[in-house]
């Protein structure tokens, strides 16, 4: 679907148009799912995408077109999973010391080529992990940077902060998922500033 | 082992940062310089750079949101529907029913025309 029949779905899905709403979520729930297992995890991301959809469509006569129809949904998707994870119990979380970091591990072979770079199952479960280590803004601005592919005016608008913070947040996000991939292999760790 | 407290968590984000493609001129040439000087920052953004590779690939990997969740949203949207359209059917109805009451009991001043 292109940005701009999904304009014209959504405004039409705006006047209570279920079948136009109907198409925007079998078009949409790719990246809902996709952005709120990033930030959430995957215990959380099915729950928290049927809180999305519903505050989509609770919200869905105010949208006027003004913004592009990715942009407000990116919007609703992840002030609903920062929502959700302010509602979690902050036990365990600790500001970041850096003491000490160690490095990734040297690359395995097929790691070296960035042309080969497959992820195994258990790289993706030490990312998934990383990033649930990382503070949820700052997470959620290195998601939409590097997994999305945005750009910091985007991700600016999405987040509702200037670019500067947006840019600050990101380079946060990645020095911390670093960290927190590097620490892997250590005990247990908090939330990394 | 690389200590990052304080000055050197400033140095990590910098490399970062670099390591992404987003430092330009001159400050690009200041990290480079570093990044020449002392082999650990080399080896940071090698870390960093295959970090990002590993962000991306996983990023680009489609994700299909199970079908309960496109189901239960769809509903949730006809089921609220529905119960507006209801809402406002009932409320007309309960005005319809109220009025002629109020008609019955002859409770209702009549209006007179306003002609001149």
């Amino acid at each position: 679907m292109s940005s701009v029949s999904d304009q014209a779905f959504a405004i039409r899905a705006s006047r209570g148009d279920l079948e136009a709403f109907r198409k925007l979520v079998q078009e949409h729930s790719g990246l809902v799912y996709r952005v709120a297992l990033r930030i959430l995890g995957a215990e959380d991301a099915q729950d928290a995408s049927q809180e999305i959809w519903i505050r989509v469509w609770r919200n869905i006569k105010n949208f006027r077109g003004d913004s592009a129809f990715s942009t407000w949904l990116y919007r609703i998707t992840v002030n609903t999973c920062l929502s959700v994870r302010r509602k979690e119990s902050r036990r365990g979380e600790r500001e970041f010391s850096g003491e000490e970091m160690t490095f990734l591990p040297e690359p395995r072979d097929n790691d070296a080529d960035p042309e080969a770079a497959a992820l195994g199952a258990e790289q993706r479960e030490q990312i998934q992990a990383a990033l649930g280590y990382v503070r949820a803004e700052h997470r959620a601005a290195l998601v939409l940077r590097h997994m999305e592919g945005l750009s910091y005016a985007e991700i600016a608008q999405i987040l509702g902060v200037p670019d500067g913070t947006a840019k600050g947040w990101v380079s946060r996000g990645r020095a911390a998922m670093l960290v927190a991939l590097s620490e892997e292999d250590h005990g247990s760790r908090g939330t990394v500033e | 082992m690389m200590p990052v407290g304080g000055q050197r968590w400033e140095m990590l984000e910098r490399i970062g940062t670099y390591a992404a493609g987003e430092l330009e001129g001159e400050e690009a040439r200041q990290v480079e310089q570093l990044i020449f000087e002392r082999p650990e920052y080399g080896h940071l953004a090698e870390s960093y750079a295959r970090m990002l590779v590993w962000l991306s690939t996983l990023g680009s990997e489609p994700v299909e949101a199970p079908e309960a969740v496109v189901g239960y949203a769809i509903r949730r949207a006809y089921i609220s529907a529905f119960m507006r359209s209801a809402e406002v059917f009932v409320s007309a109805l309960g005005r319809s029913y109220i009025d002629a009451f109020v008609y019955y009991l002859g409770l209702r001043r009549e209006r007179h025309g306003g002609g001149t």
